[in-house]
This record gives structure tokens, C-alpha cells and sequence, in this order.
């Protein structure tokens, strides 16, 4: 077996009175590809959250790589090399999609404050660098002929890929996608599963992914698995088959019936 | 010519204040109505490297500037752990800079007691006392050298705007930028939000501190009253009225700002009803302020240049 790259343990967040996530444990080991779905409001982007550090837990543990990144800062946390992608776009809008993607690289500056006033050579290799880089990137996910768009102005699935690269810019071993698919059409979702697969295939990232499309989450997890929550808790884990046939995912997602 | 020259020099020293506070509020997002207190720690403190200790006066003007700088992590570090954003920071820095004016009030009468102290705390200070009475409170610190004038503004100048364009162009401007526009996918992306916004923080403060020297040796004496909040908010108002995310609009806002009291001599007390009319109408109209995200750039140069030398090359060869 070998060794996990994601331990959650015991996972538990209250916010005020409710309980958002109780009592969640999961695992990952490298190069998986693992989906988390569940009705709204089930606490998936609460896990996102905790994993990096935007909101603390009440208690529980998470561990990165074998250590534990509980308290990290969220800046160090990415740059332990988790990433994420957010439900409701998160884009600098005011900055080019290559000055996006380019943020991803340099977040931690390759190069210190004297030379960056002065732009010695050693500082301006690293800048060409990071361009070239950043185009390939740009390149991965189709965006190389909007790279000098302003993000705002790009179409809403071209901000998805957009945040997509930019994650991918910091160079991450966990990637988490939050609603890749949220608002799009059946084309465009099978465009995208190619790409997620892509990336994964030629990334070698380990990734989750949060999504409400079920023939997405289905057909990008078919050889691995699905975690379901339901109302903070985790209700079921296993492969799509299983997690398509399983009574309970089915109850939390339609309702009860009523046997009279 | 002399008034011309005036002109240009308070001019120039306002654009180096403006480009400083340009960085902090236009390029980093946070706002600031305490710049002219870093104005007056670099002042003071080039003055006093210059006069007392004889350090050569640009080694002394970088000096008041570092100065400043180092000063504003003192405010700074707290204010950027409790994660003070928008107004709340600008209240802290407009905080740092009345306390800064008021203690450089009263220097003197500080000075005196210290030297007049036979025991106690004031005996740990004994050696700064005479150095406190000469910096003469709300009485000024009189007769400095004067070697600020129209050719030393220019060159500061541009080099002031040359080292803001390396600097916003930069990794760390442009971590700036990604802070000023989202901060929370800034941090989730690998932004150190604490020391990016320190290094702003500094920068900013290095750039009033140098104005604040290049001043102190214009008018040849300082005194606290330079430094009031009507000077913090002139800064401001060049970056606001500027444009945010621009050099460019600053420098020619912050000129102008200095021009225009100038030659309206005559409405000087209708100047902040103007103020406080335009940047109502500047708000509505164009948020982003005149000149706002356009990016000083030499482009235009650099085609024009292309041109000519294209078309030497084309010669070459056909």
C-alpha cells in the first residue's frame, strides 16, 4: 500500500449551532482521482475551506504528505502545494488571463526586493521563465489566444478553464476543483471531462473534485471513487456503481417514499 | 524664474509623495491618510544625518528614507496581522501620523526636561536631549542647508518613477495587484498577504520619507506643522484623483495638485470645497479615477522607434 497523500481524520466544523461537517474522514493516496458529491448544502466547498485553511476546525485532523497542515496559513498551505479552483470564480479581474496564470508562479518571488528594482539579468531569465511557462499553461487548457483579455471579460466557461491554469500555475500535488462544470451545457462538460482527464493523466496531480453534474463526476470517476455527504456527514464511499445503487445516496438525493 | 522654479521643486516633491502612496493605495489596495507622518520621520531624520552628523545630503535624503520605511513596520506589522483592511487601516495610519506630528511638537520642551533630569528615566535619554531641544518643536528645526533645487527635484523625480515602474512591473507589484483585487484568492494562490504588504508598506514610506527630506532641504527648516492631515489627504487625492493602478495619472495629478492652489492663489480657502466637489464627481463618473489602470508604458516610443528603424532595415535590404 502506499502512503496517503491526504489524511483527513475526524473532521468536525460548527458554525454558530449548526454543524456544517461531522465527524469526516478521508483519504487519498497519490495520482488518485476521487469525487465528493452530495445535496446542497452538504458542507463539499466546507471541506475545500478547512483543507485550506480558509475556515478552522472545530475539530480534527488534517494531515498533507504525512504532516500535519492544521493552522498553516492558507499561503503556506499552497505552497506545501495544494490548490484550488472556487465555486463562484475568484479570478483577479482587472488582470490579463496570462497576468492570472503568471500570478500562480511568482505568488512566492523567484527573485529578491533589490533585484527586483534594479532587473539584474539573474531576474529577468526568471521572468522569461515564468512567461514561458505561463503560455504553456495557457496553451494546456486552450486559452493562449486570450491570454491578453482581461479575466473579467472572458466567458464564463473560459474563466473556469482560466482559474483551472492558474491553480495549476502553483504548482501543486492536490489539486481540488470546486464545481468545474456549474452552469454548463452538455457539450461544454464533455469538452471538460476530456480536459480534467488530460490534465490528470499528464499532471499527475492527485484531485478532488466537487461536482453537482452527476454524468461528469460519474464519467471522471469510473476508476476510482465517489465520497457522498449528506448534511455534514459522510453517508457513502465507493465506486460509481456502487454509489449509483446505493439506497441511501438515492433517498438523500430524492427524498424519502413513502410505503403505505 | 524663481517662482517657476518654486513651482517645479514643491511640484516635484508632491510627485515623489504621490508615486509613494500610489503604490500603497493604487497598486495594493490599501488606503492611506497617514503619509504626510512618514514625510516627517524622513525629514527630520535626513535633516539630522545632514546637520548634525555631516552625512553628505543625497546620502542623507536615502537614509531619512529608510528611516521612514523601518518606522512604518511599527504600524504596519499590527495593523496587517489583525488583518486591518479599507478604512480601518486608513485610520490607523492617519493614527501614526498625528501621534508622529504631535511628538514632534514637542520636542523641545521633552528635550529640556530630559536635560534638566538629575535621575531616573530621563537619565537613560541624557545623550538625545540637546538633540530634541535643537529639533525645536512647534518652533521648527531651523537652518538647514538648502541644496534642493530644480535640477536635484528633476533627477529624483525620475528616478523615483523610474524604480516604481521596476517595482509594480515586478513579482512582488504584481503580488501587490492580485491583493488589491481579490485577497482571498491572492492567499489561497500563495500570497504572503503579511509580508507583501509590508514590502508596500515600506516602499510607500521610503518614497514620502525621500519627499519629505528633499523638502526639509528646500525650505531649509521644518516644522510639524508641515505635516498635517490636509497633506496626507493631498496625496490622496493625486492617487484618487490619478487613477488607481497608474504612475502615470498620480505624477500628473499629484503636479497639478500643487500647481493649481498655486495659481489660484486667490480662492486658497475655497480649495477644499473644490476638492471635495471634484472627488464626488470623479466617484460617480469614473471610480477607477482619470487615468486609472492605464499603465505608464513606452510603448508609443517603442513603435515609433520600431518605425524608423524598420524602415532603415527595409532600406538595407531592398
Amino acid at each position: 500500500m502506499s502512503e496517503e497523500i491526504l489524511n483527513i481524520k475526524n473532521l468536525t466544523v460548527d458554525f454558530g449551532g449548526v454543524r456544517a461537517v461531522n465527524n469526516v474522514s478521508i483519504t487519498l493516496e497519490p495520482g488518485e482521482f476521487v469525487g465528493l458529491i452530495g445535496p446542497n448544502g452538504a458542507g463539499k466547498t466546507t471541506i475545500f475551506n478547512l483543507i485550506t485553511n480558509a475556515i478552522r476546525p472545530t475539530a480534527g485532523e488534517i494531515s498533507f504528505k504525512g504532516k500535519n497542515i492544521l493552522g498553516k496559513s492558507p499561503d503556506r498551505i499552497c505552497q506545501l502545494g495544494i490548490s484550488r479552483t472556487f465555486q463562484n470564480i475568484r479570478l483577479f479581474p482587472q488582470m490579463t488571463a496570462y497576468e492570472n496564470v503568471e500570478l500562480g508562479f511568482h505568488s512566492e518571488p523567484h527573485y529578491s526586493l533589490a533585484e527586483a528594482f534594479v532587473r539584474t539579468p539573474r531576474a529577468r531569465r526568471i521572468e522569461i521563465d515564468t512567461r514561458k511557462k505561463a503560455m504553456e499553461l495557457l496553451e494546456i487548457v486552450n486559452l493562449k489566444e486570450h491570454s491578453h483579455a482581461r479575466a473579467s471579460s472572458l466567458p464564463y466557461g473560459l474563466q473556469r478553464r482560466l482559474e483551472m491554469a492558474r491553480a495549476m500555475a502553483t504548482n501543486p500535488e492536490l489539486l481540488l476543483l470546486d464545481e468545474p462544470a456549474a452552469g454548463m451545457n452538455d457539450d461544454e462538460c464533455n469538452d471538460l471531462i476530456k480536459l480534467i482527464r488530460e490534465i490528470h493523466t499528464t499532471m499527475k496531480y492527485t484531485m478532488i473534485i466537487i461536482e453537482h453534474h452527476m454524468n461528469v463526476v460519474m464519467d471522471l470517476c469510473r476508476d476510482s471513487r465517489i465520497y457522498v455527504l449528506n448534511l455534514g456527514s459522510l453517508l457513502a464511499m465507493g465506486t460509481p456503481t456502487e454509489i449509483q445503487s446505493n439506497p441511501d445516496v438515492i433517498r438523500a438525493y430524492l427524498g424519502e417514499t413513502k410505503n403505505d | 524664474m524663481g517662482y517657476i522654479n518654486t513651482i517645479i521643486i514643491l511640484g516635484g516633491i508632491n510627485i515623489i509623495a504621490a508615486l509613494g502612496v500610489a503604490i500603497l493605495t493604487g497598486y495594493t489596495g490599501l488606503f492611506t491618510i497617514g503619509h504626510a507622518g512618514f514625510m516627517a520621520l524622513g525629514g527630520y531624520m535626513s535633516a539630522i544625518f545632514v546637520k548634525e552628523f555631516g552625512v553628505p545630503f543625497p546620502i542623507g535624503i536615502l537614509l531619512g528614507g529608510t528611516f521612514a520605511g523601518l518606522c512604518s513596520f511599527i504600524i504596519g506589522y499590527p495593523a496587517f496581522r489583525s488583518q486591518l483592511r479599507g478604512d480601518y487601516f486608513a485610520v490607523a495610519t492617519l493614527g501614526f501620523s498625528e501621534a508622529t506630528r504631535l511628538l514632534l511638537n514637542n520636542t523641545r520642551s521633552m528635550g529640556e526636561s530630559i536635560n534638566a533630569a538629575e535621575s531616573g528615566i530621563g537619565m537613560v535619554f541624557k545623550p538625545i536631549g540637546p538633540l530634541l531641544v535643537k529639533l525645536g518643536g512647534v518652533f521648527g528645526y531651523m537652518s538647514l542647508p538648502s541644496p534642493t533645487n530644480v535640477f536635484v527635484v528633476v533627477v529624483a523625480v525620475i528616478l523615483a518613477l523610474f524604480f516604481a515602474h521596476m517595482f509594480v512591473t515586478s513579482q512582488y507589484g504584481k503580488n501587490c495587484i492580485a491583493i488589491s483585487q481579490d485577497e482571498v484568492a491572492a492567499q489561497m494562490m500563495g500570497v504572503n498577504l503579511l509580508k507583501t504588504k509590508m514590502i508596500a508598506l515600506f516602499v510607500s514610506a521610503f518614497y514620502a520619507g525621500v519627499a519629505g527630506g528633499l523638502m526639509a532641504f528646500y525650505f531649509a527648516y521644518l516644522t510639524p506643522s508641515f505635516f498635517t492631515i490636509t497633506k496626507s489627504s493631498d496625496l490622496l487625492a493625486a492617487v484618487v484623483f490619478g487613477g488607481i493602478q497608474s504612475l502615470i495619472g498620480p505624477v500628473i495629478t499629484g503636479f497639478i495638485l500643487v500647481v493649481f492652489p498655486e495659481l489660484l492663489r486667490t480662492f486658497a480657502e475655497w480649495r477644499l470645497i473644490i476638492y471635495g466637489f471634484l472627488f464626488v464627481i470623479v466617484m460617480i463618473f469614473r471610480p477607477q479615477g482619470l487615468l486609472g489602470y492605464v499603465e505608464m508604458n513606452f510603448e508609443f516610443a517603442r513603435a515609433w522607434w520600431n518605425k524608423i528603424f524598420r524602415r532603415k532595415q527595409n532600406s538595407q535590404e531592398g
